[in-house]
């Protein structure tokens, strides 16, 4: 097989096309989809499950899976409106304290994935719930509003005619294509995703890889939550909730094997940006919401498929 | 006699590697057939194809007579051939009663499973086997791997088997348990059963075999009545030449101490152990399956730290308490297990070969892929690897090529000290031979080199010393000139109950 056909059924390509498509379809069907402003729009509204996807991709590499972290985003938003308005602190102090409760979060993932050796799926469904319930305990159903005008530029401003977020959205999304790509890290993240057991024999760090892992998820999942509440300038506790489930969708789209072992950054973000067209042309082709979500679900299936039909010629 | 199962001019070819050609095998009721061959001679395709596991691609198979075609494993249990597998198949959360009838239950009138009717006959069956103490209500999980096996083969009889296969059915067995197998054995066979009885071990074959065919490389080299072979006749049959000539073993001085292992155990596993390793030999570790050959190797490479005792690598003790301190003091370990520890086969054979020194392969933590597609073309040229290019998937690649490149990997990391776990398990003789000259080769460079095999031959054909181990322990270490079959089995079997019955059986 000539490497020009093997680079074409891989499913990055197959969904790339599969995006043109979606995109011409959706252009047609409405002119005020394919505007300058609408897409900057879309871009700026998919950047917290953006966010937390490129993470997400590495653990999902890993064979693993991060369920909290739609808990750690409405923890961390809570937290900040917490450390601001209650205690008092100064905003930046507030954010900073706020990112370091969200690593905190992910590394007390890793913890209890690497050292008590408890499945990961299990770990977080549980972690899940735990952070949810804490982030429910603080806020006491109460909602924090009134931010400075400059927190605001984060998550609603432009700079250089792109939304604020997007440019952050694009080092996070770089620095994970980097890593996974180039690095001793992320070879030793497929390595653990293909044969945990034989990279372990080959003296790669994967217990500490994992760790760091896990630590990042919560990081980025805190990051997103400050994005998320300079969007909205508002804090609630259910922020986040079932966002999960929208980061884990994107990630598989874009081809990462729920196995592990197999995936790339570059899959997971043309996942992200087709779900987000589909959602966002459909709606303005005045489909309603659980309508969107049932396309979404049928693309998602049909992704796959494809893709497995396809890899069954490829693997001679 | 007509044979009861009978394979003609049978062939089968995976690809482009031909497995079989030209086999002939015919079983008579109430006879024990062993078939010998070495790994990779075509033995287990053999058994599969009778099994209907595999299709031939020529030839016919013949039952009581008349030719028949397998579609699948079903329809050849159907007919009572049933095979006993090495790796036992059972559920081991079920109990004895429910594993003996999984897939044919005896069901009650209304279609229900029958459980009285289900746990009486698995009784009987036990009994037939001799084993009165085996509780039908029992998890399997609980049981002995001599006990398992028992149950396997009531589920064969179960089936009402007339052929049955047992593929190296003592490999993981206690002397004892061996003794009570054959018992069963010859049982069954006086009952007519007519038995394939697949095995590496000479004493037992002796022992229990009617007639033996061995096969090279795919193609029978003949069978003969037991009492017409010897065992040196049997072995020349199966490696076509004979051990000297095989093993291409080159005289090395020894060199100065590499390791050395001073009372180290690992509770309740490994205990007291003690040797030393010097440069430019090949030192055999020898023992049973179980012996805690393996998990010595791992000890020592830091996978399960040591729990007491002292490795000193180049005479300074040194702290293994990690495979990566294990690599950082100069040992590479060539695992048993290539699947499962060896390599990561869905990835390129450049990612496999850098990957024990990928710290050594980067700049600012950035994988230099120059310089590890160099390794790897280098290792392709110096392994004569058969693999499209270095970008291959290792999983697409022979079970001899496979092996070289964890080979290739662990040289990668430029050692003092390898050792090697079942170097050859599963690989054709070609690719055997060339890992053995490879050996040689190392050892002439200085390298210290740990081997363990539990093929005698390969044991006793390349190792300047050889280590005996037995439950845990050092039993002996025999120097080359001293090292025998008989001496290195005896060391391997003795303290086991009714040694003196397994000495005789020669």
């Amino acid at each position: 097989m000539t490497s020009m056909t093997r680079i074409l059924i891989r499913h990055e390509a197959i969904l790339g096309i599969l995006f043109v498509v979606v995109l011409f379809a959706m252009a047609s069907q409405n002119d005020r989809f394919l505007t300058t402003a609408n897409l900057l729009n879309q871009a700026r509204l998919m950047t917290e499950v953006g966010l937390i996807a490129i993470p997400m991709t590495f653990v999902i590499v890993t064979g693993g899976i991060d369920l909290s972290v739609g808990s750690i985003l409405g923890l961390c938003a809570i937290l900040l409106g917490v450390f601001w308005q209650n205690l008092g602190l100064p905003l930046p102090a507030a954010i900073g304290l706020s990112l370091a409760a969200g690593t905190a979060a992910g590394f007390a993932n890793g913890l209890i994935v690497t050292r008590f050796r408890v499945p990961p799926l299990i770990a977080t469904l549980a972690t899940l719930a735990l952070y949810r319930g804490l982030a429910e305990g603080i806020s006491q159903a109460r909602s924090v509003r009134g931010y400075p005008d400059w927190f605001a530029v984060l998550g609603r401003g432009d700079f250089l005619g792109i939304p604020t977020q997007l440019w952050l959205f694009a080092l996070v999304a770089v620095l994970g294509i980097f890593i996974l790509r180039f690095t001793t890290f992320g070879r030793t993240t497929y390595a653990i995703g293909n044969n945990e057991a034989a990279a372990e024999f080959s003296g790669l760090p994967v217990e500490r890889t994992k760790l760091v892992i896990y630590t990042a998820s919560g990081f980025i999942s805190a990051l997103a939550a400050i994005v998320f509440v300079s969007r909205v300038s508002t804090t609630r506790s259910d922020m986040g909730s079932g966002i999960e489930l929208e980061v884990i969708t994107a990630v598989v789209l874009g081809g990462t094997s729920i196995f592990g072992g197999r995936g790339m950054v570059i899959g997971t973000l043309i996942g992200l940006c087709l779900m987000q067209i589909l959602q966002n042309g459909l709606s303005l082709s005045g489909v309603r919401g659980d309508g969107t979500t049932v396309v979404i679900g049928a693309v998602l299936i049909v992704a796959v498929l494809i893709s497995n039909l396809l890899s069954r010629f490829s693997s001679d | 006699m007509t044979p009861i199962l009978e394979l003609k001019n049978i062939s089968k070819a995976f690809g482009p590697v031909k497995v079989l050609t030209g086999v002939d095998f015919d079983l008579r009721p109430g006879e024990v057939h062993a078939l010998m061959g070495e790994n990779g001679a075509g033995k287990s395709t053999m058994i599969r194809i009778a099994a209907g596991d595999h299709r031939a691609e020529e030839g016919e198979i013949r039952l009581d007579g008349e030719v028949r075609r397998f579609a699948g494993p079903r329809e050849a249990q159907a007919e009572g051939i049933i095979v006993v597998h090495q790796e036992l198949l059972l559920f081991p959360a079920l109990s004895v009663a429910e594993n003996v009838f999984l897939g044919h239950q005896p069901k009650t009138a209304a279609g229900l499973v029958d459980w009285g009717r289900m746990r009486r006959e698995a009784r009987d069956l036990l009994d037939r086997l001799d084993c009165p103490n085996l509780d039908v209500d029992q998890k399997v999980s609980r049981l002995s791997v001599a006990d398992r096996q028992r149950v396997e083969i009531a589920r064969a009889l179960s089936r009402n088997a007339r052929v049955l296969i047992m593929d190296e059915p003592t490999a993981a067995l206690a002397e004892a348990d061996v003794r009570r197998l054959l018992e069963v054995i010859r049982r069954l066979r006086s009952e007519g059963v007519a038995i394939v009885y697949v095995s590496h071990r000479m004493n037992e074959i002796f022992e229990i075999a009617d007639r033996v065919t061995v096969l090279r490389d795919g193609v029978s080299v003949g069978t003969r009545p037991i009492g017409e072979v010897t065992e040196a006749s049997l072995v020349s049959m199966m490696v076509g030449r004979d051990i000297h000539q095989l093993f291409p073993k080159e005289d090395v001085p020894r060199g100065e101490t590499r390791l050395e292992l001073r009372g180290v155990s690992l509770a309740g596993v490994v205990e007291d152990i003690s040797f030393d390793l010097h440069a430019g030999e090949i030192l055999g570790i020898a023992g049973l399956v179980g012996s805690g050959r393996t998990e010595l190797a791992q000890t020592i490479f830091g996978v399960t730290p040591a729990t007491s005792g002292e490795i000193l690598v180049d005479g300074k003790p040194r702290k293994i308490g990690s495979v990566r301190e294990a690599i950082d003091a100069g040992i590479a370990y060539v695992p048993e297990d290539r699947g499962l520890h060896g390599l990561v086969r869905a990835q390129p054979l450049r990612e496999n070969v850098s990957m024990a020194i990928l710290d050594r392969l980067t700049r600012y933590s950035v994988v230099d892929t120059g310089r590890e597609q160099n390794l790897a073309s280098d290792a392709i040229e110096r392994f004569s690897i058969r693999a499209r290019d270095a970008r291959q998937r290792v999983g697409q690649l022979s079970g001899g090529n496979q092996q070289k490149v964890v080979l290739a990997k662990w040289l990668a990391t430029d050692p003092k000290i390898l050792i090697l776990d079942e170097p050859t398990r599963g690989i054709d003789i070609g690719a055997k031979t060339e890992i053995h000259r490879l050996m040689g080769e190392l050892a002439k460079k200085g390298l210290a080199i740990l081997m363990i095999s539990s093929e005698l031959p390969e044991v006793l054909g390349m190792s300047d010393r050889v280590l005996v181990m037995r439950e845990g322990r050092l039993s002996a270490i025999v120097d080359r000139k001293d090292a025998t079959p008989d001496a290195v089995g005896a060391a391997m079997m003795q303290g086991r109950r009714e040694p003196a019955r397994a000495g005789a059986a020669r």
